[in-house]
């Protein structure tokens, strides 16, 4: 024990969900525990302290003693998500084109069903706008007219402007959002409105922010644009203040650290960080930056990440490395224009309700799920409907007595009560075999959702790795890796806490995007492809200030900053593009061009086929981007010694009956933290963990590895 | 199976359900009570005895009276005739056909021209509720909306014994 404790604590990775709030803490050796505390919305600051608390006791620490230590510490959470859900934000007031004063509220009419099921999708009555962030009541449309190619048609007639900020002050509003047609191409009419309304609400002595969107989010697409801004005024300022109160409390228990967010983009940024809007979603992004450190650890380049949680199953693929980003993302039922690592879901989790359809007598998985509620196996749920996790208590997956470390105690009775009047009398079967069809059909669903997401995308699963974490992800492992073909599947001692241990892997880093039109024929003269490199190089050197003042703002100088150009990139008139890491570092000749579109061509036939490349139609690039890092301490992994293929005795807690394929068994029961590295466990067996639990059934074996990785196979 | 209270199927008949459990009501397949407590619903808002058989609009019903007939009746107890029957040749018939009629309701440019269409708005002759609107060419016949095979529904899709009803 003291030799654990002499090494330092170094890094903090937070994740504070909807339900549970962890906490990850790593050491210099690479140790690291997990700590699991009640969320609490109305105080996060308290949840991850509790989570700290229950972390650290593992080691015997407490906080006061660790956090001095921490170099490094990263949130990430629902703060801001849940605002905007929950409507919770500033009253903001919008400024745009006369006649567009709708076009906030009409959501490009499919935000109306937005984050729906197909099936309730294509049924029209479900279709529902929610309430807009900001009402018509608080718009006002100005004279103005900027035409596609960025000529301004119309001058922008201030007067409107002037009278417009007078009365959404008269409204009540909280801020000023500015964003006129056309801005990201050019800035000018917009840049003059928002110098028009400050110079308005000084005469007015009102003291209330203004965000304009060419300041914010330059890119194309006028609804993505609008909303991120809206975004922006909306709940940012508010969630910085929950941001505040959790730094202040790392403070006051003797921090020096930082406190960083994990954004869309995959980065984490400060909380006083200008644009605050990309914290919206973070939870999910950290498993797949997790995946990407340990995928480089191990030497995979591709990795296809899978997290299933209680009320969904989140794909992501790594492909040499490097993780896809997605530029125009919904959350939240909004249509947004910020950078977000690129990840599939499925409605489909552990915590999914069950049903039978009582035309087809169909068992139907979800949509909606039990949530935190565990399933009716919980008496205290106050549920009545069968879920996935019944199914697993009833066929000795799970503890009843250890679930979520026996926190609570689940009731084996009253779920085979409910999947035999539910599931399994309508359709005959025994509760066991409804039960286990209910499994099968669950795996077969993920399986074939991993797979179509791996070959829809032209890749071969064989190339593959498999990481599977998130809380339920062990327990469904075999199941939807199960005939895949992954080169390999991977299953971290600490899944559960992984999206906790993927932010704290995050590099500090701000990006930046700009759109730009720009178009290069295949055989352009030398000036041509001069003059375009320019305009891309004038767009990142605007980028860079702002990157650069990001950090600035932290308290690191500008030769600090690590630049990072990149770039959108597509064939003419193709609809889809591809973001590159720019191979030059700055863009002003023909032959810096031709590097620009040799990368871009390597990377269009690694995604799709060499084949398909199709240089005669020419080049355009329809983005600028703009990375900053600065260095920062990141998680290490441990390194045990090998200590043979036997687990020791301790870890060996008897044995439950299982049931798959028809018969109960006998699965040999495991402690999770008591293996070593190099055991050798044969399934039918169950690995349990406070947190977690991973099933090796009949035919599939695992081992250990040095980094306290399973590795799960078939045997043939 | 989702099940529903008779409270959730009275607001729904308000339209002040919750948009949650709507939306559940919208995207799981029907609850097996449901017309029973629909029915129910509409009873207890309604202010005459006889027992409502089939809903056929806002403030409109085929329902079973004294004598055991079925027969359509508005809201306020206006009998409208026997339920096989075009309710709407006894009622109250306004049509708009001129372009002053139409702009009462349509600002002008926006309403059809009564050379084309014309509307026809069918009204209880005692309360003045409107129950419908044609929206057909000038010159057709009275539409008949909906000639309900009642015995079918109940015995084949609802499961339920049907209401007695004299000859």
């Amino acid at each position: 024990m003291e030799v654990q404790t002499a090494s330092r604590v170094q890094v903090l990775g937070i994740d504070a969900g909807g339900t549970m709030t962890d906490t990850f803490f790593v050491r210099e050796d690479g140790r690291f525990v997990v700590g699991k505390a009640q969320s609490n919305p109305a105080d996060e600051s308290l949840a991850i302290f509790n989570s700290s608390q229950d972390a650290l006791a593992h080691w015997d620490r407490t906080v006061e003693e660790v956090f001095p230590e921490l170099v490094t510490g990263v949130y990430s959470g629902t703060a801001m998500l849940n605002r905007i859900l929950m409507r919770k934000g500033l009253d903001v007031g919008l400024i745009c084109n006369k006649g567009f004063e709708q076009i906030h509220s009409m959501g490009r009419a499919l935000q109306s069903y937005l984050g729906y099921a197909l099936e309730d999708r294509i049924h029209l009555n479900t279709h529902r706008y929610d309430e807009p962030l900001v009402p018509v009541s608080r718009t006002r449309g100005v004279t103005e007219r900027t035409d596609v190619q960025g000529k301004v048609v119309i001058p922008l007639r201030e007067a409107d402007v002037r009278q417009a900020t007078r009365e959404l002050v008269e409204a009540g509003s909280q801020a000023i959002v500015i964003c006129l047609l056309q801005s990201h191409k050019n800035e000018s009419s917009e840049v003059r409105a928002r110098d028009v309304v400050r110079d308005e609400l000084q005469r007015l002595k009102v003291d209330i922010p203004v965000f304009a969107s060419v300041d914010y989010y330059p890119s194309r697409k006028e609804s993505h644009r609008m909303n991120t801004t809206i975004l922006e005024a909306y709940g940012a300022e508010p969630s910085r203040q929950t941001l505040k109160k959790v730094s202040d409390r790392f403070k006051k228990h003797g921090a020096k650290f930082d406190l960083r967010v994990m954004a869309t983009h995959g980065g984490t940024i400060s909380w006083k960080a200008k644009e605050l809007a990309r914290t919206i979603v973070s939870g999910p992004i950290g498993g797949v930056i997790g995946s990407k450190l340990l995928g480089e650890c191990l030497g995979d380049e591709n990795i296809a990440c899978s997290d299933i949680g209680g009320t969904s199953f989140d794909v992501a693929l790594i492909t040499k490395g490097n993780f896809a980003i997605k530029s125009d993302p919904d959350m939240a039922r909004l249509v947004l224009s910020l950078p977000l690592v690129a990840m599939d879901s499925v409605g489909a989790g552990a915590g999914s309700f069950v049903r039978l359809d009582p035309y087809s007598k169909a068992i139907k998985l979800g949509p909606d799920s039990a949530g935190y509620r565990v399933g009716t196996c919980w008496p205290e749920s106050g549920l009545d409907t069968v879920s996935v996790s019944d199914c697993h208590v009833v066929l000795g997956y799970l503890n009843p007595n250890n679930f979520l470390g026996g926190a609570i105690k689940l009731d084996v009775q009253r779920a085979r009560d409910h999947i035999k009047a539910q599931i399994a009398d309508p359709l005959g079967l025994s509760v066991e075999d409804a039960a286990a069809g209910v499994i099968e059909l669950l795996d077969l669903t993920l399986s074939e959702y991993l797979r179509a997401n791996i070959s829809a995308k032209g890749y071969n699963p064989a190339e593959f790795t498999c990481f599977s974490y998130g809380g339920a992800g062990p327990v469904h492992t075999y199941g939807y890796t199960e005939g895949v073909g992954f080169k390999d599947v991977v299953v971290p001692a600490w899944a559960a806490g992984f999206s906790a241990f993927g932010c704290a892997c995050a590099d500090f880093e701000y990006r930046y995007d700009k759109s730009v039109d720009l178009g290069v024929s295949q055989h352009a003269g030398d000036a041509d492809k001069a003059a375009a490199c320019s305009t891309l190089q004038d767009a990142w050197s605007e980028l860079a200030v702002k990157v650069i003042d990001e950090f600035v703002i932290n308290g690191y100088k500008a030769e600090d900053v690590i630049l990072i150009p990149g770039y959108k990139m597509q064939y003419m008139g193709q609809l889809n593009d591809l973001e590159i890491a720019s191979p030059v570092t700055t863009a002003a000749t023909a032959a810096d061009w031709d590097r620009i579109v040799e990368a871009f061509e390597n990377t269009y036939g690694r995604v799709y086929a060499s084949s398909a490349r199709s240089p005669e139609l020419g080049f355009s690039i329809t983005g600028a981007i703009l990375r900053g890092t600065v260095v920062t301490q990141k998680p290490v992994l441990p390194e045990d010694p090998d200590a043979g293929p036997t687990p020791p005795p301790e870890a060996y807690l008897g044995t439950r009956p299982f049931y798959r394929h028809k018969k109960w068994v006998n699965a040999a029961l495991w402690r999770m933290e008591a293996l070593k590295a190099g055991n050798h466990i044969v399934g039918p067996a169950i690995i349990e963990s406070d947190a977690t639990t991973f099933v090796v059934p009949d035919g599939f074996e695992t081992r250990v590895d040095k980094h306290r990785l399973f590795h799960l196979k078939e045997i043939r | 199976m989702t099940t529903y209270t008779d409270e959730q199927v009275a607001h729904l008949t308000e339209g002040s359900l919750d948009w949650e459990t709507t939306f559940r009501m919208l995207s799981m397949p029907k609850d097996h009570s449901r017309f029973e407590q629909y029915l129910k619903a509409l009873q207890a808002k309604v202010p005459f005895k006889e027992r409502i058989v089939l809903p056929l609009g806002p403030h409109l019903y085929i329902v079973q009276n004294a004598a055991k007939q079925w027969v359509t009746q508005c809201d306020c107890g206006h009998v409208f005739g026997d339920y096989r029957e075009n309710w709407k040749l006894n009622a109250a018939v306004y049509v708009r056909d001129t372009e002053e009629a139409m702009t009462e309701v349509y600002p002008r440019l926006m309403a059809p021209d009564t050379q084309w269409q014309v509307y026809r708005e069918y009204y209880c002759p005692s309360c003045g509720a409107m129950h419908d609107v044609e929206a057909p060419t000038p010159w057709y016949p009275v539409i008949h909306d909906f000639e309900p095979d009642i015995e079918a529904f109940y015995r084949d899709w609802l499961g339920l014994p049907i209401p007695e009803k004299a000859a």
